[in-house]
């Protein structure tokens, strides 16, 4: 009951006419990134986020712009899928196997149609299941004390990687780098100068936000420098729209059974939107069976992995909400917005900014509306964008992301520590250095060390506290298993992913 | 198969690792400092985390990704060169002619050719400037066009 009173206040919150005009700004910007080939929903957030900090917005509106165009990019992401076959992310990745041979087939609007309808339950599935599952979280999590803490931190890098990482030293040594990055200041208990080599600059730490948009935008740029993905492609013809109702009312078991599944893929730590797009659409081709054509342009093979993967997206942010830990890149970069607005994320959150947290949950019910609005009559205006040349495109998002760095501390020092961190970020990704749990590390370093050494006074010293718990210990198990289950479970999983596309690829040729 | 890239970025982070945890050390003990951990006892622990991980690097390394070569390699270093000097040159030459600059040289570096190149450089260059200097308040450097 007391949830429901809750959320009609985020209601209020978010339907104030400023609210409603960044949601809908954020949805179309979203949609927009997501739809572009190379620029994924992570990246978007990431240059968005100076934006959001030059402008001035209350931390209820900048949540609100930013989750609406984390909530568009996931729209967004099918559209090149379905029309070009290039998935604009990882998680879009299921969603070409059924989406382009409809397009193929004349039948491109159909997809994209089906497949907003499909975001649409996906992030309503999910968002309904965030409501439901987060106060209790939150409340469980209010027990925790300093160990408890640091050993979910622990396990929070350790599951980053995903069960599906390549290597999972690779994703220590990079949280190991992020934290290290943290470091740097001067350290608030004991007010000692730390790895600031004499430059005041230094003083208050790296700024983030500039470590973030150096690390996915800059490398972004000279990713695409290097492949010279070239200009404009060719565009399947998009036919009138044919959606028939009946289509939509026999595809829906398909949508609620990917939401679901997707959202629990996406509550799981490390699991993420890629887990859950992939489950949903291979437990659906199982369970169909004979009675669908799965791989040959089937609705429901568009369906099922776009519910899948709009359930995970909204899911991910349950553990990021509750107790400040994300599950992915995306709702990394929308912590450090939180962290930048001085908000703690975690339990405290949903008592001390409890229109915050309401506000932005509102605010994913209303932009899922705004999106399905937006999505389905403006899907060829999107189409059209599609066709500028990425030679044009990503230059222009890279004079926006100075621009918003520029704009928040008038300072080019920190136009050069954020290209430094592109190169970085283009080194590190060519060595298959996974980023995000840099950015975690930077994010979560403080709270971190603050845990440490709390737990370490209320022990004198003794460092067993961090394992003196049934909680904690079940954290460094888990923890644990993280970094263990991808040499066991990897191999096997990645077989599977790359059979399932296969065998739906070779039906079809 | 080689795996060069992956040994020398461990031998990178170790050597990292051993200096970050040693600077760590030297620090002063701050005064009152509370049981068992100071400034560096985050510090060192990290240290030792990034010597193991980059230890095992060393020890076994992944297959090398594909570098860039030739005239990659040099448009490469030639786009970070840009970014670097468009940094450098916002506030002397002001934000509309360093950006129609910079955009318009990334761009044509990717193949675009040079007018509509430099003409997006322009646009964009002003469209932003008056979105944040005139609707947003929000002072970009004018520079040279501010003297004019």
């Amino acid at each position: 009951m007391e949830t429901i009173q809750l959320l009609m206040h985020g209601f209020a919150v978010a339907m104030t006419p400023t609210n409603l005009m960044f949601a809908l700004f954020g949805a179309f910007i979203g949609t927009l990134i997501g739809a572009l080939p190379g620029l994924g929903p992570a990246n978007g957030v990431a240059i968005l986020i100076p934006l959001a900090f030059t402008l001035g917005l209350s931390p209820e509106t900048a949540m609100i712009l930013l989750t609406s165009v984390y909530a568009g990019a996931m729209y967004g992401g099918r559209i090149s899928s379905i029309l070009l076959n290039i998935p604009g992310d990882e998680p879009a990745m299921m969603t070409c196997l059924d989406g382009y041979p409809m397009a193929q087939n004349g039948k491109a609007a159909e997809a994209l149609g089906m497949s907003a309808i499909a975001c649409f339950a996906g992030t309503l599935i999910g968002t309904v299941g965030l409501i439901m599952l987060a106060p209790v979280l939150a409340r469980f999590a209010l027990t925790f004390g300093p160990a408890e803490y640091f050993a979910l931190f622990v396990l929070a890098f350790a599951t980053l990687g995903g069960i599906a990482g390549k290597n999972p030293v690779k994703t220590v040594v990079a949280a190991a780098l992020g934290l290290m990055i943290s470091t740097v200041g001067i350290d608030i208990a004991t007010g000692t100068e730390r790895y600031t080599f004499g430059l005041l600059k230094l003083h208050e730490g790296v700024d983030f936000i500039l470590a973030i948009v150096g690390l996915f935008a800059i490398s972004e740029l000279l990713f695409f420098i290097e492949q010279r993905a070239g200009a404009g492609r060719k565009m399947v013809r998009l036919g009138k729209l044919m959606l028939r109702p009946r289509d939509v009312f026999s595809a829906l078991p398909t949508l609620f059974r990917g939401g679901i599944l997707g959202f629990f893929a996406g509550v799981l730590p490390g699991a993420g939107a890629s887990l859950g797009s992939f489950i949903s659409y291979t437990l659906e081709k199982k369970y169909l069976g004979k009675r669908a054509s799965f791989g040959e342009g089937d609705l429901r093979g568009v369906a099922a992995p776009e519910a899948g993967n709009n359930g995970a997206s909204s899911g991910a942010l349950v553990p990021m909400l509750t107790l400040g830990v994300p599950g992915s890149g995306t709702t990394a970069v929308l912590l450090a917005m939180l962290i930048s607005l001085d908000i703690t994320p975690g339990p405290l959150m949903f008592t001390q900014n409890a229109e915050i947290v309401w506000g932005v949950i509102a605010a994913l019910l209303i932009g899922n509306a705004l999106l399905l609005l937006l999505n389905i009559p403006l899907v060829g205006l999107f189409v059209k964008l599609l066709s500028v040349p990425p030679m044009y495109l990503l230059p222009v998002v890279t004079m926006v992301a100075f621009v918003g760095i520029y704009s928040i501390s008038h300072s080019p020092f920190d136009l050069y520590m954020m290209v430094a961190f592109g190169v970085a970020g283009f080194v590190l990704r060519k060595l298959e250095i996974p980023l995000v749990p840099i950015i975690l590390g930077l994010l979560l370093g403080p709270e971190m060390e603050k845990n440490l050494s709390h737990a370490l006074v209320l022990s004198d010293g003794d460092w067993s506290i961090l394992w003196s718990s049934p909680l904690a210990i079940g954290f460094w198990v888990v923890a644990g298993l993280g970094l263990v289950l991808p040499y066991v479970i990897g191999p096997v999983l990645r077989r599977r992913v790359r059979k399932t596309m296969e065998e739906t690829s070779a039906s079809t040729n | 198969m080689t795996a060069r890239g992956d040994r020398i970025l461990g031998i990178g982070l170790f050597v990292l690792a051993i200096v970050y945890g040693w600077t760590a050390q030297q620090w002063p003990e701050p005064f009152g400092a509370a049981e068992g951990i100071g400034p560096e006892t985050f510090p060192t622990l990290l240290a030792v985390v990034l010597a193991l991980s980059s230890g095992y690097l060393i020890v076994r390394p992944d297959p090398d990704a594909q570098w860039p070569r030739g005239r990659t390699a040099v448009e490469i270093l030639l786009s970070i060169a840009i970014l670097v000097v468009y940094s450098l040159l916002l506030e002397p030459l002001g934000f509309v002619i360093a950006t129609t600059l910079a955009v318009g040289t990334l761009c044509w570096l990717m193949g675009a050719r040079p007018v509509p190149a430099f003409l997006t450089g322009l646009i964009g260059a002003v469209v932003v400037f008056f979105l944040f200097n005139n609707l947003l308040a929000l002072s970009l450097p004018a520079g040279l066009l501010g003297m004019v």
